[in-house]
């Protein structure tokens, strides 16, 4: 296919092989990235379809005034991709960003012939923004009357690639084996204008920079609109950039002057409704409906919270984590980093012609870039993407202008290596200026602080990322450990080159995507962990700290799968959240700037002494040169310092020429003595007022230090009081305790002391018992006494009757009646006896009881 | 990185024995030893690690970002092999702030300057001087003058760079990794002064 075509095409320009975004494809990756060519290309179709029909769906909701015109993008997009398709043709890399933009420009082009005869349809972009300038910033543009003119240039030329596509595809396919250099050749030079926008911005900045020769205000760097149909994703995507605008208001300030916020606002807030304002001037039938239109797109841009907002977020994720199409990547990054939200009108072109001027000046004291800078660019240029066809000499001027213009934008970033891969890339996909933009919004809001003199926020990330990585894959970072491998020596440069060079460019490109849609480094945590997680068992295999990081390095390397990546990245580490980062990020941040405080100290005296010596070495240089003069100080002021002499040589010297004799010249030279030891006093009070302000600054360091302390001791104060609290809690849970012991014992207590109550009553009771027994049983000795005395009264009883009984006979009736009655009660009162008493004495109690029976029967 | 992954064959395979001590100073058969590149940007850093890993010199290298790693084994005279793991940092002057990482716990500090370069000399002193500081106390440091092949540019003189060397008790050599001169011989001369555990002359 189209890839693998290119990358014939470019083994003659270059001995590596590229893949299909122009970069170098390293020999031993070659035969993987062969495989996975399909894939790449199955999903691109795929993710190009979700993407067209969600786009669809939006603009059908959204605006149905321009869904005619953007079915037509939609419909010349795959008409052509199928075309690029079919026909082998080798340009692929110039045609991801061009490929799109021309469709814009064909979408205008028919809009404005629709225009023209039905008088109803949207306008073209270009007449959109020459009209824009007119309307809503006259006061702007008649001040600057060039730009105005500009303004019109630029889109103009933009429709003359109308008819590109065709052109293109045809001229492509005569020609399929084609090198990148004959395609990016000056417009001038080809008759027909089949260039891509990219090739024209770029020959048009070749035209600009004769003109910065000779009138810096000349340049108007390229700046192009994004195609219709992501409109609504820019403006969606552009409400978070809103709130960090006021900053760069403020920044713009010194280029734009007058009424920038103002006029800022209008740029950010009306640019939706523009195609409103604009038919407002042409068509009047449709201008109440647009410009309600407007309105009520502005009333949704106010209220992001809005439900569909949210649907439409989850389902934009969705596509974004299946990857974003080639040809919409580049306005599609614009749209989410809110390039054109940021962009302050004229401030990139100023930046640019500040540059110029100080260029043609000579000096770099004041706001110049730091010659450091300007070095380490002009070092970095020819090594960014070596070879790619696309940074011939005009992507080099294009790619050094948007980092020299960025130094100037942020000093306090100024240059860092690794930016100069992020504007390369984005160069690749976008016209220099949203390039420019969108590489802002990067740089200062995503990476903030991570780019700066002392990269901290990249140190805090790397921290963060070795703490999470212990929680998360523990055994890995063991293992690690245990070999002397840091987590850290391989992440740091994932992190700051943002995978570039570290992964395969399909891969790079996936992870941007979502990177930039989300608006926050989290990506770059969840893949650094799904690199972990894909390769960690591999990596646990290693036996030494060489052979860990050479293997992580080559697995990273060749992680073609980029789906897999990114899925495995954004779903298995859902728990990788911003406000998780931040909490770390604060946690850890501490320790970073303690270490690089006590750096700074050390570097201070090295820079010191340095710059010292530089200085004394020009001062010999210079001394050596007036050395005349010098000498003929010296001979007079024996005590003026060599210092002195420094400082006053160059301007003696110019009028030591025009003396005319001895005489003068020594009246001269007195003169200059005093002078001499005038300065050498003012030099010495200027030394102690240095002196004095060093010692301020030095005192203003403790102070950073102290007030670092000071923070620290807080922490660990609040750390403390922290623990204190916990104590207490657990000291009042412990009394609780204890009380409700306490209470459980005084229970006990009372339960004993009632037991004892119990046992002492018992006892009373029992002894009570014991009395009434002895008593029963004293009774029952009594009772025996009578039972005794009974029965020897029985006994005799029953003698006196058998003495009655004999006597009977002689004894009349009445008498003998009335013994019986009274024998017959003591009788029966004894058996009673004998009864109760058997049981005792039935031993002994039988003859007795015989007795007594016999005596009752007696009775009976 | 800047530079891929070396070989896989190259990596690995070739040293049987390897010591678990990281700073490389036991074996006297076989030493593994970390070694880190250090010196200003575009003194051709990232070059010599290619020329040493590889054989290659490619003139439009990239910029390396962070730090990159090679591992290279060679065998001195004495039959004795070291495996050098190699940290090529990034050298612009920021990413100093990110060296420590990389330079903690080297056996081999080695400090790299352009010949056709008096800044990146300044550089290097500045390197040398944080070694000797920040380093490990038995570190071995060698000072490198690239670009020897550029003789007719040349702005630091090879006596300043001996005197220098001299001075700070390292090895001083100049090469060249686009003609490969002296490329080879600065290793070899790395592995000779590694300290060995067993008392050997390390000539």
């Amino acid at each position: 296919m189209a890839e693998n075509s290119f990358n014939f095409h470019h083994t003659l320009h270059h001995h590596g092989s590229r893949d299909s975004y122009g970069f170098v494809l390293r020999p031993q990756q070659l035969q993987r990235y062969g495989e996975y060519i399909h894939i790449y290309k199955e999903e691109e179709e795929e993710r190009s379809q979700k993407w067209k029909i969600f786009l669809e769906q939006q603009e059908n909701l959204d605006q149905p005034e321009e869904q005619v015109a953007n079915q037509e993008v939609l419909q010349v997009e795959t008409t052509t991709e199928s075309r690029e398709e079919a026909g082998s043709e080798g340009r692929r890399d110039n045609d991801d960003a061009s490929v799109s933009s021309s469709h814009s420009n064909t979408s205008k082009e028919q809009n404005r012939s629709e225009e023209s005869t039905e008088g109803a349809q949207l306008l073209g972009q270009s007449e959109k923004k020459v009209q824009y300038n007119e309307g809503p910033q006259e006061v702007h543009s008649t001040e600057r009357p060039q730009e105005e003119v500009q303004c019109v240039e630029g889109p103009r030329k933009e429709v003359l690639y109308v008819e590109d596509p065709e052109v293109k595809v045809q001229k492509t396919k005569e020609e399929p084996v084609k090198l990148p250099e004959e395609e990016v050749q000056p417009p001038e030079a080809s008759g027909v204008p089949s260039e891509t926008p990219e090739e024209l911005h770029v020959s048009e900045e070749g035209e600009k920079k004769d003109l910065s020769k000779t009138s810096k205000a000349g340049k108007v760097p390229y700046w192009g609109q994004i195609r219709p149909s992501l409109k609504v994703i820019e403006r969606l995507m552009s409400s978070r950039v809103h709130e960090q605008h006021h900053v760069k208001d403020k920044k713009s300030d010194r280029n734009g002057g007058d009424q920038l916020p103002v006029i800022e606002e209008d740029v950010s807030v009306e640019e939706e409704p523009d195609d409103g304002v604009e038919e407002e001037s042409n068509v009047k039938d449709h201008v109440d409906d647009k410009v309600n239109e407007g309105r009520d797109e502005r009333k949704v841009e106010d209220e992001p919270s809005l439900e569909p907002f949210l649907h439409w977020n989850q389902e934009l994720e969705f596509l974004v984590h299946g990857g974003v199409p080639k040809d919409l990547r580049g306005e599609v990054w614009q749209a989410f980093v809110g390039a054109k939200a940021r962009r302050v009108e004229k401030y990139y072109e100023d930046l640019l012609a500040e540059e110029a001027n100080a260029d043609e000046s000579n000096d770099d004291n004041n706001t110049g870039v730091p010659e450091k800078w300007r070095k380490q660019i002009e070092k970095d240029i020819p090594r960014t993407f070596p070879g790619h066809p696309a940074l011939d000499e005009h992507g080099r001027d294009s790619l050094r202008r948007i980092l020299i213009a960025y130094a100037r934008h942020n000093p306090s970033v100024g240059y860092c290596q690794a930016m100069n891969y992020f504007a390369g890339l984005l160069l690749l996909l976008m016209p220099e200026e949203n390039a420019f933009w969108t590489f802002v919004g990067i740089i200062d809001d995503y990476f903030d602080g991570y780019y700066t003199e002392e990269m901290i926020e990249s140190q805090v990330d790397q921290l963060v990322f070795e703490e999470l990585m212990h929680e998360i894959f523990p055994r890995l970072v063991g293992h690690l450990e245990f070999m002397g491998v840091q987590v850290a020596w391989v992440s740091g440069p994932w992190f700051l080159s943002i995978f570039i060079n570290m992964l395969p460019w399909e891969s790079v490109l996936r992870i941007w995507d979502v990177l930039l849609f989300e608006g926050n480094r989290v990506m770059l945590f969840r893949t650094a962990f799904a690199l972990m997680e894909l390769y960690g068992p591999a990596l646990l295999t290693t036996k030494d700290a060489g052979d860990a990081v050479t293997l992580l390095q080559s697995l990273a390397g060749s992680t073609f799968d980029s789906s897999q990546l990114v899925l495995t990245a954004c779903v298995g580490f859902l728990a990788i959240t911003e406000a998780r980062l931040v909490e770390l990020r604060d946690k850890h941040r501490v320790s970073v700037l303690e270490a690089m405080e006590e750096r700074s100290r050390q570097g201070k005296v090295w820079k010191d002494s340095k710059s010292l010596a530089t200085k004394l070495y020009s001062f010999k240089h210079d001394t050596g040169r007036d050395g005349r003069s010098s000498e003929g100080d010296n001979s007079l002021s024996g005590s003026a310092s060599t210092f002195d002499d420094f400082l006053c040589g160059l301007s003696s010297d110019a009028e030591l020429d025009c003396l005319p004799d001895l005489q003068d010249q020594v009246v001269w030279l007195k003169v200059e003595l005093c002078r001499l030891l005038e300065e050498k006093r003012s030099a010495i009070l200027r030394a102690e007022e240095l002196e004095t302000a060093l010692m301020e600054m030095v005192k203003q360091d403790n102070r950073r230090e102290l007030s670092a302390k000071i923070e620290k001791l807080e922490q660990e104060m609040y750390g403390l009081r922290r623990a204190l609290a916990e104590k207490k809690e657990q000291e009042a849970a412990m009394l609780e305790v204890l009380m409700r012991v306490e209470q459980e014992q005084k229970i006990t207590e009372e339960a004993r002391v009632i037991a004892e109550k119990e046992a002492a009553a018992q006892r009373r009771e029992f002894d009570s018992l014991r009395e009434k027994y002895d008593e029963a049983m004293g009774l029952i000795a009594q009772m025996e006494k009578r039972v005794v005395m009974a029965e020897s009264m029985l006994e005799a009883t029953a003698q006196y009757q058998s003495g009655q009984t004999k006597a009977q006979f002689v004894e009349p009736p009445g008498a003998v009646r009335n013994q019986s009655t009274t024998g017959e009660n003591t009788g029966r009162g004894i058996g009673r006896l004998t009864f109760g008493l058997g049981w005792r004495d039935k031993g002994k109690g039988r003859p007795e009881a015989g007795d007594g029976n016999t005596g009752g029967a007696a009775d009976t | 990185m800047g530079c891929a992954s070396s070989l896989p064959d190259r990596s690995s395979g070739q040293l049987g024995v390897i010591n678990s001590d990281s700073n490389g100073s036991t074996d006297a058969k076989s030493l593994r030893v970390k070694l880190v590149l250090l010196g200003d940007s575009g003194v051709g850093k990232s070059c010599i690690v290619l020329r040493f890993v590889r054989g290659q010199f490619d003139p439009t290298s990239k910029v390396t970002i962070g730090a990159s790693f090679l591992s290279q084994t060679i065998a001195l005279q004495d039959s004795t092999t070291v495996k050098f793991e190699i940290w090529d940092t990034a050298g612009q002057e920021r990413y100093a702030a990110l060296a420590p990482l990389y330079y903690r716990g080297a056996a081999v500090g080695v400090i790299v300057y352009d010949i056709t370069s008096p800044e990146s000399f300044n550089k290097a002193q500045y390197w040398v001087k944080e070694l000797q500081k920040h380093g490990s106390p038995d570190i071995v440091l060698a000072l490198v003058g690239n670009k020897a092949d550029l003789h007719e540019s040349r702005e630091v003189t090879a006596q300043d760079g001996i005197d220098y060397a001299e001075k700070n008790g390292m090895f001083f050599i100049e090469t060249s990794a686009k003609t490969a001169d002296n490329i080879n011989h600065l290793f070899q001369e790395i592995g000779k002064r590694l300290p060995r555990q067993q008392p050997e002359p390390s000539t």
